[in-house]
């Protein structure tokens, strides 16, 4: 596993890496502000922060309430 | 023209309030850039992996780099059209069920406008998003597998955002149908479906189906010039997407005067 490492070429995933970091922020920024959301609010952080990728977008399409 | 400014704006602003204006354009970059990587990165994966047995080895052929470009517009095709039904499938129907709607339609605003400046915003912030992903997708096929023009791009941008609106047109449309979003997001998915199945079925018949347009974008990449069959599709899928928006007007007329 640590020759893969080696082998990756950081220069070309770390624009992937920091994507989601930016997705992850706002999605936990905007998950502090509101008051409520789709479903119990402590269960949205959960599938924020564990969820790589998929977590912040589905926070975003079904986790906002639609008022 | 004043009016379909100030709904259009505000359409902006709400769209930049429910952070779309961040999360729709970094999830089309992710889309765009995960295939170039992930094709390059392929033999290492595999071998990451495992399962595979001891002296067990095969050449994996390099894609040529309009194949990865390809690559990417297919998962626009599958999880970007799922974006666009999800996000927009709240668009009109969320505000008719919550009442929003009637506050906007009490004032003279006509429902023409209404409609039409609704469908503009989605339409420019998905075109956006597609562009952005687009470069970051092109950028890394430039990189790691070879060259595409810059013209070669933009028309693919051109043509593959007829085919993005044509699925806006139909979120839109379902909108004004129905008031429950849930509903109108899988309607919208949908209809997108049933146009690739009966494209397929009745191939022969329908040379210019909206839902061929990536498989001349293809033939356009490999061969360099724009094919024939390539402007019919666009002048289709025009026509079939002013079309759903004239009917999208029509049944919100009729279903918000009962």
């Amino acid at each position: 596993m640590a020759e893969v490492f080696e082998t990756i070429n950081w220069a070309l995933v770390a624009p992937l890496l920091v994507i989601q970091l930016i997705l992850q922020v706002v999605a936990l920024i905007d998950w502090f502000r509101i008051e409520h959301t789709n479903g119990p609010k402590i269960m949205w952080l959960f599938i924020i922060l564990l969820l790589n990728m998929i977590g912040p977008i589905l926070y975003f399409v079904v986790g906002r309430r639609q008022e | 023209m004043m009016q379909f400014m100030t709904v259009f704006k505000r359409e902006m602003l709400e769209a930049g309030r429910n952070f779309k204006w961040i999360w729709v354009p970094l999830v089309f970059i992710l889309l765009g850039i995960s295939d170039p990587l992930s094709t390059y990165y392929l033999p290492q994966i595999i071998e990451s992996v495992g399962g595979l047995p001891e002296g067990a080895s095969f050449e994996i052929p390099t894609p040529p780099a309009h194949e990865v470009l390809m690559m990417s517009l297919a998962q626009y095709s599958q999880l970007g059209v799922l974006v666009i039904a999800l996000m927009s499938m709240g668009l009109i129907s969320g505000e008719r069920k919550s009442g929003v709607a009637e506050l906007v339609l009490v004032k003279p605003v006509k429902y023409s406008t209404y409609v039409s400046a609704k469908w503009s915003a989605v339409s420019v912030l998905v075109l956006v998003s597609f562009f952005a992903g687009l470069i970051a997708s092109w950028y890394y096929v430039n990189i790691l597998f070879g060259d595409i023009s810059l013209l070669d791009l933009i028309w693919t941008w051109f043509f593959y955002g007829l085919w993005l609106l044509y699925v806006i047109s139909i979120s839109v449309f379902m909108n004004t149908l129905f008031k429950v979003p849930g509903l109108v997001g899988f309607l919208t998915i949908l209809f997108v479906i049933l146009t690739s199945i009966i494209t397929n079925i009745f191939s022969h018949v329908l040379e210019w189906s909206p839902a061929k347009i990536s498989g001349y974008i293809r033939t356009m990449l490999s061969d360099g010039s724009i094919p024939g069959d390539l402007w019919g599709t666009a002048l289709v899928t025009i026509g079939i997407s002013a079309l759903l928006l004239i009917a999208a007007i029509y049944t919100f007329r009729t279903k918000e005067m009962a």
